[in-house]
């Protein structure tokens, strides 16, 4: 959103209306922060009412700039307001549990938000956003399909339609093979995504059509459909390429780098990866992305001298609890190479390091889990 | 579930702050709060990461 939102023109109206605070979860500064509003999906969007210490607003993902436009707009009016109707108070509520990180609590009052809205409520798209994002995330999958084929209708051709539905598809090719309803549930869900894939009319962002594509690739890898896997992946890959040529700065192109990565790895090419890579290490050298992703795909090329190499000099630049994840990679590549004592050594460093973090950054199931992988070495 | 959580993530990517409308606060929770109960506005927070 830094390179391609916030630099909208029609966003300046709103400049002088809202204290701007940006928060990188990175940085050991915001670990207060991060332990009054626990933040599991990024970006996270929040609106707060310091007056009053509450959560007027939340939304998850990225937004476009008329998106962004109207949650401020929706933002504002619950700030501003004196007296809530019933489905306010009953959406403010949620928001405040889905702050709190209580995904499932949260899940049910933004159902009784839904099911107490009066006719045209200004907040009825985010609140089922909001509602299928947290049954998806307290791992509900078949509430959070059975509410998505329901609110569908009611989100159709809306900016809310897109992470409704591929939310939905997403958590019905999440369900159990056995689940009685799972293939009827992926054809109604897998038919409102492409509707919506479809629907000039709705703006999207480059986040909603990345995440349709990933979710068409799960419902079809859940389907058994091996050849549509394929042909989506090549289409995700190209889409994103697309994008990537039609950015105007060098920040703006590495926005889609880490996607890249991942549709070249999902395609088996790698090496495609090198050359944008190397392309955004020049263009920001301090920034430890570049030399991370690059041990990745190297890793993936078999090239572990060079994956080690960049690995590297992505650790001479990274902090904060990203720090953990590249030291995983550096140690998934000794493991492919063969030098076990390097990476057990790597692991035990990896779990001294999210020990040493702050509350707030310090994640135990992190802890747990890095724990568990230096006993199995 | 996972891949989808992993879009999400593309807006927040980035490496440096491009050529701002709207004037952030970096990393700085209690000024922002000490701002905006004076100008009694809102707060507006983007949660985000370098990667």
């Amino acid at each position: 959103m830094k390179a391609y939102v916030y630099t909208d023109a029609s966003l300046e109206r709103y400049a002088g209306r809202f204290v701007w605070l940006s928060i990188n979860t990175e940085d050991a500064k915001n670990a207060a922060f991060l332990k009054q509003y626990p933040i599991p999906v990024l970006p996270t969007l929040l609106v707060l009412d310091a007056k009053r210490d509450t959560v007027a607003l939340r939304y998850i993902g990225g937004a476009t700039a008329p998106q962004l436009g109207k949650l401020l707009g929706e933002a504002e009016k619950t700030y501003r307001a004196r007296a809530q109707s019933a489905a306010d108070t009953l959406l403010a509520r949620a928001d405040r549990l889905a702050t709190a990180g209580k995904q499932a609590e949260a899940a049910a009052a933004y159902d009784e938000a839904i099911a107490a809205a009066p006719k045209s409520w200004k907040s009825f798209g985010r609140a089922s956003e909001s509602l299928i994002f947290a049954y998806s995330m307290a791992g509900n999958n078949e509430r959070c399909a059975t509410r998505a084929i329901a609110l569908y209708p009611r989100v159709k051709g809306t900016s809310s339609a897109p992470n409704v539905a591929a939310t939905g598809l997403s958590c019905a090719a999440s369900l159990d093979k056995k689940h009685e309803k799972r293939v009827e549930m992926l054809t109604a869900l897998e038919s409102a995504t492409r509707e919506v894939f479809a629907n000039e009319k709705i703006v999207m962002s480059d986040d909603d059509r990345s995440g349709i594509y990933m979710a068409l690739i799960e419902a079809a890898d859940a389907s058994g459909d091996d050849e549509a896997v394929v042909r989506l992946k090549q289409e995700w890959s190209s889409f994103l390429e697309d994008a990537a040529a039609r950015a105007k700065t060098p920040e703006q192109r590495t926005v889609y780098d880490s996607h890249r990565v991942s549709a070249y790895l999902e395609l088996d090419t790698p090496e495609k990866a090198i050359p944008m890579l190397e392309q955004s290490e020049r263009d920001f050298p301090d920034d430890y992305n570049p030399p991370a992703r690059l041990a990745l795909a190297y890793k993936a090329m078999k090239e572990y001298d060079k994956a080690l190499a960049a690995s590297d000099r992505a650790m001479a630049r990274v902090y904060g609890p990203r720090k953990i994840a590249v030291l995983s990679v550096r140690a998934d590549i000794y493991t492919a190479k063969g030098d076990a004592k390097a990476a057990k050594e790597t692991i035990a460093q990896a779990v001294e390091f999210a020990k040493s973090l702050p509350d707030g950054q310090r994640s135990e199931g992190r802890i747990a889990a890095l724990e568990k992988r230096l006993a199995s070495m | 579930m996972k891949r989808l959580l992993l879009a999400l993530a593309l807006a927040a990517a980035g490496t440096a702050s491009a050529k701002e409308i709207l004037p952030f606060i970096e990393n700085d929770y209690s000024t922002a709060i000490a701002r905006a109960k004076a100008k009694n506005v809102p707060i507006f927070v983007e949660a985000w990461a370098p990667w």
